[in-house]
This record gives structure tokens, sequence and C-alpha cells, in this order.
């Protein structure tokens, strides 16, 4: 399959930007939208042309049935879908997805995968997981595409492209986590997902029904005072909705949750560096003791005893995976970077409310 | 909406037999149809076979308990083959796709079909009987045919119809149908309003796409906007208390309207809710950049001294007790 994909896309460089269908856009809302806020998985598909991913249609994967999981339905239905990607059922169904849209002419090249998120959280195992799947298993010129529904129900739409790092995929190849690799790979927290520019593109035909579902519709000649049902597409007020407190509240839940989660971490690396420096100390004691009987052996005129011995004697304690705490840290800082984001553009709608209503006031007063 | 048309397909009237027909309910129905819907059936025109003047499809969506609404929220092409003579639906092919379809959105069910060219013809009325039909179709409900003229440098007109029987011959009961035409209304769902706003700000562009833009520019856009329509108010009124332009009422009733939802709050009050907000927005801000730059420091030493791991949770321990101020902080 990689060498397969090799042939098909002669390589042209990194990919530089994704380029989005209006279409799968909607869908990718639709979809995330519907079962919010539980996270979503689906396939994307479209072409590389010139190290610009087109991104030209795509297909949700199938939620599995809540009935069949056990007592918690949460958390396997949540698991579920984030693990559907790389699941056999899904293959079956992708596959199967993939070979009917290629008769309908659909370009249909697996270029990646999408997957919802709440407020940014969706730096975990099972996504960069997925995304090691794709990039190292199916095709190496894929992108996970990331639809924050909280964040676009602000106003902006949030639509992001991430790739996993050289660097990563290599740690990754490696399978272990530990200080020395990190060191080896030059890996730091800030370098595990590259991001990538993405727009969007409309066809022509789209173009011109967006036009026409534009212009304004003809005023009603028997009840001018009705008002139009439908509001215009662009732009849209909803990112001058001035409501601070729920979005604050639940990033500080958030970014409090994964400080926990660093501290735990800590403790556990501290915990090994305390076992390690203690067997240490034990193997110091045992070699200094081994040394002295053979001194003692020598003297004696006797064979001398091996002074490897102690690697089968002692088992030094296996470092923990240094994983968790990269994918953690990488979390808190896009934490941290959207309280900033959001921040910069709440204060300045606050100064203007503030400037805006204390005018009028003074205005009704005079 | 339809001038020219016309909406019943007969076949040649054979001598009347009188036959009860097994036909789904006629009552008039509304229909909604969703954005994605409609640019998938877009993009399927576009993907069509240089020699077919028009594709088909089906309509997927969900219906309300008595069925006198309809939402279009999906669709997907199914291919077929027209000659004069003969029309050939790949029905193997619907089968699989709609099982596909059904089993990632369960709730959807099968509404009906579009095609796209306006022409209604005595195939139209053969895939609509099929449709109909009962087992594989929508029976007892009425299909929903969709048609979207996709023609290039014209109009795009969406009409929307139910097909009833007509009185003929059984033998030519297959063929035959009246499209009777229901209305429609185009719905935005709100999850989709920050998606359709960046998709509709490329249409004035050449290149016809845009970038995903950041949250600061979303908010400068709209208060460009908002200006620029405060402009336009303003000239109007202007013109109108000049005397140059006839004053409308229904504007003026608009306008006092939305004049009248400004709050009537008192001056220390907003400054009072204002001063407070900041603090917190303010005071959040700060601490946000104060974990980022903890956890990029506890990361540095993590990594840069392998035995002496000590400095980091001194590092670290300072966090939580910063955080807890931020929850109340953000609480407030």
């Amino acid at each position: 399959m990689a060498d397969k994909s090799k042939i098909v896309l002669p390589a042209s460089g990194p990919l530089k930007s994704v380029q989005v269908d209006a279409l799968v856009v909607l869908k990718i809302c639709k979809h995330a939208s519907s079962a919010h806020p539980q996270v979503i998985t689906g396939q994307l598909l479209g072409m590389d042309v010139d190290g610009e991913l087109q991104v030209t249609n795509s297909f949700p994967f199938p939620s599995t049935d809540p009935s069949t999981s056990s007592n918690d339905p949460d958390s396997n239905l949540a698991s579920a879908a984030a693990l559907a990607p790389r699941s056999k059922a899904s293959a079956w169904y992708q596959t199967e997805m993939v070979r009917c849209l290629r008769e309908m002419n659909v370009d249909a090249n697996s270029v990646g995968w999408y997957q919802s998120a709440n407020l940014g959280n969706f730096l975990n195992t099972n996504f960069i997981d997925n995304q090691y799947f794709y990039q190292n298993a199916l095709n190496e010129r894929t992108v996970a595409l990331v639809h924050d529904t909280a964040r676009s129900a602000q106003g902006a739409l949030s639509l992001r492209a991430f790739r996993l790092t050289p660097q990563f995929m290599a740690v990754q190849k490696e399978g272990k986590f530990t200080s020395e690799s990190l060191a080896k790979h030059n890996l730091t927290y800030r370098d595990i997902l590259i991001e990538l520019p993405v727009s969007v593109h409309n066809s022509h035909l789209l173009t011109t029904f967006l036009h026409q579902l534009d212009t304004p519709p003809i005023p009603n000649p028997f009840n001018p005072f009705s008002q139009p049902s439908s509001t215009p597409l662009f732009p849209n007020f909803d990112s001058l909705d001035l409501s601070i407190d729920p979005f604050l509240e639940k990033n500080c839940d958030l970014l409090l949750d994964s400080i926990e989660t660093h501290y735990t971490e800590l403790n556990n690396s501290q915990y090994y560096q305390r076992q390690l420096a203690r067997e240490q100390t034990k193997i110091a004691a045992w070699l200094t003791k081994r040394k002295q009987e053979n001194i003692l052996r020598a003297a004696a005129k006797q064979p001398l005893l091996p002074e490897n011995e102690w690697t089968r004697l002692f088992k030094p304690p296996v470092e923990p995976s240094r994983l968790e705490t990269l994918l953690n840290s990488r979390q808190i800082e896009q934490y941290a970077k959207q309280v900033d984001g959001f921040t910069a553009s709440v204060t300045a709608k606050m100064f203007a409310v503030n400037g805006g209503l204390s005018k009028t006031q003074e205005q009704l007063q005079l | 909406m339809a001038d020219k048309d016309s909406y019943i397909h007969l076949a040649r009237p054979l001598p009347v037999v009188s036959v009860p027909p097994a036909q789904a309910t006629t009552s008039p129905l509304s229909v909604v149809i969703s954005a994605q819907a409609l640019f998938s059936i877009l993009d399927h025109s576009l993907r069509r076979n240089t020699d077919q003047e028009r594709v088909i499809g089906t309509l997927l969506g969900v219906r309300n308990e008595d069925g006198a609404e309809v939402e279009i929220r999906n669709c997907f092409a199914v291919g077929h083959n027209e000659s004069q003579e003969q029309v050939e639906v790949d029905m193997d092919y619907h089968k699989t796709m709609l099982g596909l379809h059904l089993k990632a959105n369960p709730k959807e069910v099968l509404i009906g079909w579009y095609a796209t060219s306006p022409e209604l013809n005595t195939f139209s009325a053969l895939i609509q009987n099929f449709y109909a039909s009962n087992g594989d179709g929508t029976f007892p409900h009425p299909a929903v045919h969709l048609t979207m003229s996709t023609a290039p440098g014209q109009d795009i007109s969406i009409r929307t119809y139910i097909s009833s029987a007509v009185g003929v011959h059984p033998d030519r009961l297959a063929d035959s149908c009246l499209f009777v035409p229901v209305p429609y209304e185009i719905k935005y769902a709100d999850a989709e309003r920050s998606g359709l706003e960046l998709i509709s700000s490329a249409k004035n562009s050449e290149n016809r796409s845009a970038e995903v833009t950041t949250d600061i520019h979303a908010l400068e856009k709209a208060l460009e906007e908002v200006l620029e329509m405060l402009d336009r108010v303003s000239e109007y009124v202007a013109r109108v208390v000049a005397g140059n332009t006839q004053a409308s009422v229904a504007i003026g009733k608009f306008l006092m309207n939305t004049l009248s939802l400004a709050p009537k709050v008192s001056p220390a009050d907003v400054e009072r809710m204002f001063n407070t907000h900041i603090q917190d927005v303010l005071l959040v801000a700060y601490l946000a950049n104060t974990i980022r730059t903890q956890i990029d420091l506890s990361n540095r030493l993590a990594s840069a001294n392998l035995g002496t791991a000590t400095p980091t949770p001194a590092a670290a321990a300072t966090n939580p007790t910063a955080t807890g101020t931020t929850t109340t902080a953000g609480g407030k």
C-alpha cells in the first residue's frame, strides 16, 4: 500500500496547505453538531495537487449502536468513535463506501480523516494513534482535520489541519518515549504536530448558487412589516456576541484537568527517579562488595567471581513513557493560547460596549 | 414559481378500467432542505459524465410524526442511463449506498430523489413511482422529487414535487403520474452558520476560495459591516430629514424597534460591571500565560537534566494554586 501510493504520488515536497471544498465543510459541521458533545470521526477524500491537499468529499464513520455497549455507554461510545478510523469494522465500511463513490466520479483517494472537538480538547493518544496509522500505514500525505464545534459556535469557523512531524513519526516508530529517545530525535512537545493552513474552495456552480441565495427577497407587498425569514449568510454577527463567563469557565476547567494530569505524570516520573537512584545505590554497594571479595580471593589465590552479575540480580525500573506528558503539555499550551485569543477579542468588545453604553446614557440624560 | 411547464404526464389513455391504485397519501406537505444536501447535488452535477444531460440521486432526511413535514438532510448520487426509449437506474447501487448511509446516520430515512434538470418526463414518472413504491420505496409516505436546474449561465431554480396517481389504464400505471408542486424552504442549522459564512465570504473573490480566519479577524469583519450598516441608515435618515427622499413607514418602524432595544442602565452600573469583568478576563489571561511558561519550563527541565528532576515538581507545584484562583475568577 505504501509503495503503491508512492508510485501514484511522486514526491513533490512536503504538503504546504489544505484546501477544503464547501461541501466537506458543511458535511463535517452537520456530522459534528448532530452528535455534539460526543466525538465523531470520518473519512476525507480528495487529491494531492503539488503539495496542496484538496479535500473534495467526505463521509462519516458509522457510530456504534449504543444498545450494544454495556453499563457505561458514554465512555464506550466515545472511545468507539475515536477508534473508528483504525478499527476493522470501519475498514470494511470505508472500502465499500469508497468503491461506491468512485463509481460516481468522486475523487476516491483517502487524504486523511476528520474529528470533532470541544474547545480544542482533541490532543490525546487516540488522535495521535489515528494520525500515525494514517500517515504510516495508509498514505504518508494525509491530514487530520479538526472541527471545533464549541468554538465555531462563537463566531468564526474553527477548522484546523494537522500532521505529525517527521521527528514524532520516527520516535513513534521506535515505540518508546524515554528521555533518551526524545533527546536523540530532538523532540519537544512543540514539535508533535504541524498545523497546515486551511482554505475553503467553492465550485463555479456553487458561487452562482450563493449569489442567488443572498439576493434579498422581494418584500411582500401586502405586509411590508413582515421580517424576512432568512438572515444573510455573510457576515455572521455571532462573533459580536458578548458572553464571557461560560467560555472562560469551561476553558479553566479544562486547563485545571490538564494540570492535574501533568502533576500526576510528574509524580510518576519522580517516583521513577527515586526508584532508579535507590537501585543504583544498591548496585554500587553490591559492586564494591564484590570487588572487595575479589581482592580477598585474589590474595587467597582463588578464582575470581564475575563482576557483571548485577545485571541478573538487579532490575532497574523501566522509565515511564513520556508520551502522555508531551501530549498534555501540548494540550495545555493550546488551551492557554485559546484563552489568549479569546481575551484579545473579548476585551475589545467590552471596551466597545462600555464606551457605547455610557455615551447613550449621557445622551439620554441630556 | 413554475410558469410554463406542465405537471401532468399522461401515457396515451386507454379504455378505462377501474383499479384502486395502491398509492401513497397525497396530502400536502412542506419540505425543508438543508444547505448540505443542495451543495451535494451541485457537486454531483459537476461530476456527471459529459454525455449525461442530467443526473439523479436519492434524498435522505427526517419526517415528522404525521408526515406533513419533511426535512431533506442528506443525499447521494445514483448512476443511471437515459436514452430516447428507455431509462436504466442502478438499483443495486442505490440499495448498497442506502444501507451504508443508514449505518452512519441511523436517524435518517429515505425521502425521495433528485434530478439536476427542471424537466419532468415519462422517465421521471417511472423513477418517481419506483421511489414511492411499496417495499423499497417511501410508501405509505409520498416520495419527494426535487429538481435543481444546473444549466450554466442561468439561475439555479429548485422545485419540489410529490406525486399522485392518475386514472389511466393499469398497464401504463407504472410510467404515469401527476407531479404536484409543494412549497419548500432552505434552512441553515445554527451549527452550519459559521461554516456557511466562510463559504459565502469566498463568493466574491476571484479564485473562489477563502482562508479560515481567526476569531479576531471575524470580529473585525463583523464590526466593519456594522459600521457600514450604521452609515447607510444614518445617511438614509439624513436624506429623509432633509426631505430628499420619501420616508417609508416600514423602515421607520423597524428603526424604532431597533432603537428601543438599547438597554437602560445607569452609567455607574455599566462601569461597575465592566470593571469586574475586565478584571476577570485579564486575570485569566495572565494566569493562562503563566501556566504556559511554567509548562515550557517544566518540559525543558525534564528533558535537559536526565538525572535531577527535582526542580521540575517545584515549578509545577505552583500551578495548582495558580489555577485555583483562575476558576474562582472565571466562575463569577
